[in-house]
């Protein structure tokens, strides 16, 4: 009995994590759809200082990461396949490894790192001062003021992060591609283009608005839970790095079996 | 304005502070919560206020059930409430005029009249000249006087107010009361303050709730 109970017992609280998570989401989502028209300037305000730390802090870490990435990748590639025509897989190599897969996901986990930590650390210091309480009880809704504008400039900011890094990425290859074998601009695109999809577009699409949900409401899901002291705020950054990351590899996964599989 | 049934409440390690309480405090009524440091006192005007949860029984405000139920949020353009917290309370990434118009230009209220409302609380508590500063950087009876400054600019119906005038100098705490005073001779307003002794609340208008002391009665199951 013992036994059963300590093996149940972690089913019960990843269960009742999820359960906290579908919440957070329902409520933020009617919320968000009861907001006034006069409220939209002060949530607005707040989207889009989450959009400048989350979004345009953020863009040259992302794109030097991606530049470099995309160019070892084509290195690494290319040492691999030397003498084999290697220049004709440049674009299957680039969609492939970088748009479909890397490009969110390294994305996502950046944001991770930067984002997601500050955001449940900022939440929990609100929580214990007293000033989640001090909105509820004054009208300010606490989901549309301190959640929505997280969620919305989170997404806003991941999306546009993506696309940063798909485009540096494929920088960073081409120079490669230019260097070592002298491809052109024209024939660089057009290999990238023959591979790539619609369906890499809904993918990646998918995996925006997933990721993005996952690390806004993990933050805030660990963030707000803080309840006693400061030495609390250090322990919901780590829980919400840890989970964040393991929710979007387990998302990545699921998207890449629904859709290539 | 507010009923209390069958309330039971537990401490944030789980210690049950109160259980069965029936409480009533009419429309206009002057109450007072009174009791020993960490008898729960805050924590009963947390519940009233919506924004701590009870371990059992109803509460109702204004008509509205806060529990079981969505807390504060069930009280959203139904009845007005202001809540002076005894720390902390204040947006610490807002100026404390920031603070005091957030709530009214939530609520959607025209930008003229918004700052009428806050120029006239900030000059009524003397914090008109550090009302451009963030809460760290203000001393705590400014932070103290900056959370009734925020009650008095929403004009609420219900006012609840913990410990108001704990800490505070002989002229901050003359200020605060005399702010209170008004309040109190309003039959308009509800108020309830929580504090550790009754008075200087001592009047025949005030109705007293004493917290059980010693507030550890028994764990909670």
């Amino acid at each position: 009995m013992t036994f059963l109970a300590r093996l149940g017992a972690p089913v019960r609280g990843f269960l009742e994590f999820l359960g906290d998570q579908v919440h957070l989401v329902l409520r933020t989502l009617r919320f968000g759809l009861l907001l006034r028209l006069g409220q939209l300037p002060i949530v607005g305000a707040q989207i889009r200082l989450q959009i400048r730390f989350t979004g345009l802090q953020a863009l040259a870490l992302v794109s030097g990461t991606a530049l470099l990435l995309g160019a070892v990748t084509l290195i690494q590639a290319f040492s691999q396949l030397s003498g084999l025509g290697a220049e004709q897989y440049i674009g299957v190599l680039m969609v492939l490894i970088i748009l479909r897969e890397l490009g969110p996901l390294l994305t996502a986990v950046l944001v991770i790192g930067r984002s997601s930590t500050a955001i449940a650390a900022e939440l929990g210091a609100m929580q214990l001062n007293g000033e989640v309480d001090a909105l509820a009880a004054h009208g300010v809704n606490p989901f549309q003021y301190l959640l929505l504008p997280r969620w919305v400039g989170v997404l806003v900011s991941v999306f546009a992060l993506v696309v940063f890094f798909d485009a540096a990425a494929l920088a960073g290859g081409f120079l490669v591609a230019k260097l070592k074998y002298g491809v052109t601009f024209g024939y660089f695109m057009d290999s990238v283009r023959q591979t790539l999809s619609n369906r890499d577009f809904v993918a990646t699409l998918l995996k925006v608005v997933l990721f993005s949900g996952a690390i806004t409401f993990h933050a805030c899901h660990f963030g707000l839970g803080i309840r006693r002291s400061q030495t609390e705020i250090p322990q919901a950054v780590t829980r919400t790095v840890v989970t964040a990351l393991v929710a979007v590899f387990m998302l990545d996964g699921l998207i890449a079996a629904l859709f290539y599989f | 304005m507010i009923e209390l049934r069958d309330l039971a409440l537990a401490a944030p390690d789980g210690r049950l502070l109160l259980k069965d309480l029936e409480l009533v405090v009419p429309r206009g009524g002057r109450q007072l919560l009174t009791g020993s440091s960490g008898s729960g006192k805050s924590r009963l005007l947390q519940v009233i206020a919506g924004t701590g949860k009870p371990l059992r029984g109803r509460v109702t405000v204004g008509g509205r059930l806060l529990w079981p139920g969505d807390g504060a949020l069930a009280l959203a353009g139904a009845v007005e409430v202001g809540l002076a917290f005894a720390r902390g309370g204040l947006l610490s990434n807002l100026s404390l005029r920031e603070n005091l118009e957030l709530p009214l230009r939530f609520r959607g209220l025209p930008a003229a009249e918004v700052a009428a409302r806050v120029g006239a609380a900030l000059d009524r508590l003397g914090l008109v000249s550090v009302a451009g500063l963030r809460p760290h950087a203000l001393s705590a009876s400014a932070r103290k006087h900056g959370n009734l400054a925020r009650v008095l600019a929403l004009i609420p119906d219900l006012i609840l107010l913990d410990d108001p005038l704990e800490g505070l100098d002989s002229a901050d705490r003359a200020t605060a009361l005399e702010v209170i005073r008004e309040w109190e001779l309003d039959p308009g307003k509800t108020l309830v303050i929580a504090q550790e002794e009754r008075d200087p609340f001592s009047g025949a208008v005030w109705r007293c709730f004493a917290m059980p002391s010693p507030p550890v009665l028994l764990e909670v199951p």
